[in-house]
């Protein structure tokens, strides 16, 4: 009769383990988990003179440069960026105005987001800074992120040659981006 | 990611707390005892566990967060409760999971008294510190953070899976002392480990002026060693893998050597006091290793176009190629093959236990069934101290301990213990012999068995012997 005793408190201690549980608790808000990171990084920079002009010939009014930018349409990229915020800052000490213009391109070269952005002339002992925000979102980045290279144009109102002062460009971008499953 | 989440997080409510036996321990009615301290008070002559089946221990942990912080039924954004926990925990907060099955146990008692006992247990062991600076990155990303320094070195965890071979001897010198030690084989399955590293990553506001930002990472020094896991990636499938891996199990792993010690204490009828040293050895990790190591800095400023003057057919710099190579460069990974020498994580108990309540085999001072020896009584009340050394420091806990045992063939122990975890951790466990039958089973953070999501660990332990009276 005493070994029933053991028995039963077995028993009831294996029960009472099997009675955890887990509650109030919903799995299913993994559905709602979004991490949405907001990412600063660096774009292009440059510092022209008179010279990066003339360099190409006399007279001459454009500059321009192509640079990959292999990331804008990877898979991530396209599945998770949200928006994209362009920051360009434009120091000019040179008597001249400018259009600057950001042709983002695909591998055929097709055209799919165009900035464009007047520059002031500046002095050499006082230089004009110019900024331009642009914010891409819904359309738009889907338009970004179908291209993979960015053109930069620059383009002088007016003969530079042998003109004193530098245009600076300095360029950022904030990265708004959306992680869901 | 749902179903992983989902897994995660039921691994995590089931099997959670660290390697701590705070209710085994001292429990001499169960022979597995003796793998937590080898000089412990040994009452029968001779014992077996059931093969396979004398020890499953599954345990685990999270020093910061129950699942039940994050997943609760709430009014609340789930993404508003996992950044305030991301935010609250520290970089010495972790997660640890350890597991282990007894293969055999056996042990017998020689006609000098001495108590020999050997067996197999296969053991995991893992441990991720909570790298909280990279899951801030990873969460928030730079732009609130500039110029803060995000630390690389936070990166660290352990990782084993390994089969270790043992035999130890226990001796009683005299009625108040008892002498154990036991040697163990370790024979590693599988092993990673990635600890002591060091380096930033920050973004700070350009100091030479090139552009807008400078994005630096900062004396960075990053190792991982494996051991096992390279020549896995050539097999096809995973049968191939696990018949590999287990073909380790049988001395054909990376093998080391160890010892634990421990001794008890009578310092009178009711006081006995008693210690132990486990896992003092290491591993040499010689065959299948690679270890990977990367480091060096850099500063990355953006791209800069240099508009040079091009002849008729000529291309364009490639900027950005040229960018991808250089910080390759400046980060190459080193594959080294060179063996490694890993240290057992060693574990610590101390106990000092107060015997009071009915005499058990007698009364008065004496133990009538074991003449000579000190009257041992059904209760006992007491302390033990628990740690164990992890990469950032020691795990430590502490335990209050009630025991009683009710007649020949139940005996129970109740602890409490404040650990990592929580000050709210109640265990209790229950062994039960029928006939020569032994059958124990433990359980912690009793408390929290209503709901388990809200504890940070659970963890069980039971097993089957068979044991013979002297």
């Amino acid at each position: 009769m005493k070994k029933k005793f053991p028995l039963a408190l077995i028993f009831i201690a294996v029960l009472l383990f099997f009675s955890a549980c887990i509650k109030d608790t919903d799995f299913n808000q993994t559905d709602a988990i979004e991490i949405t990171p907001i990412i600063e990084l660096d774009f292009l920079f440059s510092n022209i003179t008179s010279q990066t002009f003339t360099d190409i010939g006399i007279n001459n009014l454009v500059l321009s440069d192509t640079t990959n930018f292999n990331f804008l349409n990877d898979e991530f990229t396209v599945d998770n960026l949200e928006r994209a915020e362009f920051y360009f800052k434009n120091t000019n000490s040179m008597p001249v105005d400018f259009e600057m213009k950001f042709q983002f391109l695909d591998d055929n070269n097709e055209e799919h987001y165009l900035i464009s952005i007047p520059i002031i002339s500046g002095e050499l002992n006082n230089p004009v800074i110019s900024e331009h925000i642009e914010n891409i979102e819904t359309d738009g980045i889907i338009s970004l992120t179908m291209a993979n290279k960015v053109v930069l144009s620059i383009e002088a109102s007016s003969s530079v040659d042998n003109l004193e002062g530098t245009l600076k460009l300095q360029s950022k971008t904030t990265y708004y981006l959306k992680i869901i499953q | 990611m749902k179903y992983l989440l989902i897994y995660f997080g039921m691994f995590w409510g089931f099997s959670m707390i660290s390697q701590n036996k705070e209710v085994l321990y001292g429990l001499e009615e169960v022979p597995q005892s003796m793998l937590l301290n080898p000089g412990a008070r040994i009452n029968y002559s001779k014992h077996i566990g059931i093969p396979f089946l004398s020890q499953i221990h599954v345990n685990g942990g999270s020093s910061g967060v129950s699942v039940y912080d994050i997943f609760q039924e709430s009014s609340t954004n789930i993404n508003d409760r996992i950044r305030s926990k991301i935010f609250e925990l520290k970089n010495t907060d972790f997660f640890t999971a350890t597991q282990q099955i007894d293969v055999l146990n056996f042990g017998w008692k020689s006609k000098k008294e001495i108590y020999f006992s050997g067996g197999v247990y296969q053991e995991l062991d893992f441990v991720l510190y909570f790298p909280r600076d990279l899951a801030i990155l990873a969460w928030e990303g730079n732009a609130n953070y500039i110029d803060k320094e995000f630390d690389l070195g936070e990166i660290s965890t352990t990782g084993d899976l390994l089969m270790v071979y043992h035999f130890g001897v226990n001796k009683k010198i005299n009625n108040k002392f008892t002498l154990g030690l036991r040697g163990k084989i370790y024979s590693s399955m599988l092993s990673f480990r990635s600890v002591n590293n060091r380096g930033s990553f920050a973004t700070r506001i350009s100091e030479t002026d090139n552009n807008i930002y400078e994005h630096i990472i900062n004396n960075a020094d990053l190792t991982v060693n494996t051991s096992g896991i390279a020549s896995l990636s050539e097999l096809d499938g995973s049968s191939q893998v696990m018949s590999k891996v287990l073909g380790r199990a049988f001395f054909g792993g990376n093998l080391g050597v160890g010892v634990d010690i421990g001794a008890t204490y009578e310092i009178n009828e009711q006081w006995t006091a008693s210690a132990s040293v486990l896992d003092v050895g290491a591993i040499f990790h010689k065959k299948d290793v690679e270890s990977y190591k990367v480091d060096g800095e850099y500063t990355l400023d953006g791209i800069e176009l240099l508009f040079p003057p091009l002849g008729s057919g000529e291309l364009t710099p490639t900027y950005y190629d040229d960018l991808v190579d250089e910080i390759e460069n400046e980060f190459p990974i080193d594959t080294i093959t060179s063996s490694y020498t890993q240290m057992r994580p060693v574990k610590t108990y101390a106990s000092v236990k107060y015997n009071f309540g009915k005499a058990i085999g007698g009364s008065g001072a004496c133990n009538c069934l074991k003449m000579g020896e000190n009257q041992e009584y059904n209760q006992a009340v007491g302390f033990q101290y628990y740690s164990m050394f992890r990469p950032k420091g020691p795990q430590m806990a502490a335990t209050l301990f009630y025991y009683r045992r009710f007649s020949n063939y139940l005996s129970v122990k109740a602890t409490y213990t404040a650990d990592s975890y929580s000050f709210t951790n109640i265990g209790l466990g229950l062994v039960a012999n029928f006939g020569k039958v032994n059958f124990y089973i433990i359980a912690n953070n009793l408390l929290w068995y209503e709901n388990i999501a809200k504890a940070k660990s659970v963890s069980l332990q039971l097993g089957f012997n068979l044991i013979f009276a002297e």
